[in-house]
């Protein structure tokens, strides 16, 4: 691959191009910003603009933090309408996902009561990702602990290449896909068993590594985990979501791409 | 909620972002069975769960006793001064205890003209409900990650990470006492 205008030494990045890492939501956020026609000034206006959006949104939805709105609400201290309004909106989009998934992402089902953490994190990034966008700058990347969102395109108008990690060998990747929009990927390779199938309310996992692009992070996050928990059975389901494309490795190995997944080399 | 401090060092900014990744055209299938890594390990973070394998200039001050990595014990800015080794413009740090997803670690890097010429894990603690054998085969192949990060063809990494991001924070403080670059 030539001319991406990626970070690798092989390839200059576009003037005026900076990374920037926030440590936030108990994580690392990396930004990749091509200001372009947007200039350095908005760019970093903005850069700051996307932190304050996940810092707010770390100190609202944190279950960790237990006087954070959303640690309130599992409680039943505060009303859904006590909270602040973003609270509705994240769990609005969760039903919306619960739903399309048929129940393989569902929050509600968690012991402890609802717990919008499994797309909070895509939520606020996809946010963050947008305030860049409404910048103007020419491409930007947010990676935040594995979910990315993306604005624009590479220098040249190429998609934005992200290699997603091998389930088992943490220094090689399964592959590298051609991204617009956004990229999440859930697997237990990290976490232990860290994901529940809603319908035993048990640790579950049909995949090894589990990833899925589309337009909104905030849905994809909710979709990986989705397909992670559900497999092949959460697969078709979310590829018929409009925009939404599956790449599915099994426990066993074996792997399964969706129609809208653009392989790389 | 702990909070790590900002850090802008630009070698490591964006970790994640610009981590190179070997791009083998490696076989699934083929390595389900045998999830062992072929990264030379330079260093044995084989270690029971309870154990702290001491590593020189660790000041962890609570390294003790309890087999869970509970939080509390472990001030996050602990940090080691750099320990400048030659006047070759080598020199080594050790960034602070990093709690992840299940234990503590901490990360020591060595810098050599310019460039990070080892990586260590010189404290490492695992939860009994975490697989201790994922851990052994997760930090020497993050350790690989960073000695190969020059080769980036790629814009970022999507994959279900915990234990990297303790350990680029650690590695990010490590490296900022050594000024790096």
């Amino acid at each position: 691959m030539i001319g991406t205008g990626g970070p690798g030494p092989g390839d200059p990045p576009p003037p005026g191009a900076f990374t920037h890492d926030e440590a936030v939501m108990g994580t690392v956020c990396s930004f990749l910003v091509h200001p372009g026609s947007a200039g350095p000034d908005a760019a970093r206006g903005a850069l700051g603009e996307a932190c304050a959006v996940l810092h707010r949104a770390d100190a609202v939805f944190s279950t960790w933090v237990a006087d954070s709105p959303v640690s309130r609400y599992r409680r039943g201290e505060l009303t859904l309408d006590e909270c602040p309004p973003e609270v509705g909106e994240v769990l609005q989009l969760a039903d919306a996902a619960r739903r399309a998934t048929s129940g393989w992402f569902d929050p509600w089902s968690l012991p402890g009561g609802v717990d919008p953490t499994g797309i909070v994190k895509g939520w606020a990034v996809e946010r963050a990702a947008g305030e860049l966008a409404a910048a103007g700058v020419d491409g930007a990347l947010v990676n935040c602990g594995g979910d990315i969102a993306t604005v624009g395109s590479l220098p040249g108008g190429e998609p934005w290449r992200v290699g997603i990690r091998h389930p088992w060998l943490a220094d090689a990747l399964a592959c590298i896909l051609a991204v617009t929009g956004a990229v999440a990927t859930s697997g237990t390779y990290e976490r232990g068993a860290h994901l529940v199938d809603p319908r035993t309310g048990r640790p579950g996992c049909r995949a090894a590594s589990a990833t899925v692009t589309g337009p909104s992070l905030a849905m994809a996050d909710a979709f990986a985990t989705a397909l992670a928990v559900g497999g092949d059975d959460a697969f078709g389901l979310i590829e018929a979501v409009d925009g939404y494309a599956c790449y599915l490795v099994r426990p066993d190995g074996s792997e399964r791409f969706g129609a809208g997944i653009d392989v790389r080399s | 909620m702990r909070r790590a401090p900002f850090v802008g060092a630009a070698t490591v900014a964006g970790l994640f972002g610009v981590l190179s990744f070997h791009t083998k055209s490696l076989s699934l299938a083929a390595l389900s069975t045998t999830p062992s890594s072929s990264t030379s390990r330079q260093t044995s973070p084989s270690t029971p769960p309870a154990s702290t394998p001491s590593s020189p200039p660790t000041s962890s001050p609570a390294t003790g006793g309890s087999g869970t990595p509970a939080s509390g014990g472990t001030p996050p800015g602990s940090t080691v001064p750099p320990t400048t080794t030659a006047p070759s413009g080598k020199a080594s740090a050790t960034g602070p205890v990093e709690q992840y997803g299940y234990g503590e670690l901490n990360v020591k890097v060595t810098v050599s003209g310019g460039r990070i010429t080892n990586v260590s894990v010189p404290k490492l603690l695992v939860a009994e409900s975490y697989s201790q054998q994922l851990a052994q085969q997760v930090i020497p192949m993050l350790r690989s990650q960073v000695l190969q990060a020059q080769n980036a063809n790629i814009n970022g990494v999507s994959g279900a990470t915990y234990t990297s991001e303790a350990y680029a924070m650690s590695l990010q403080a490590a490296l900022k006492q050594l000024h790096h670059p």
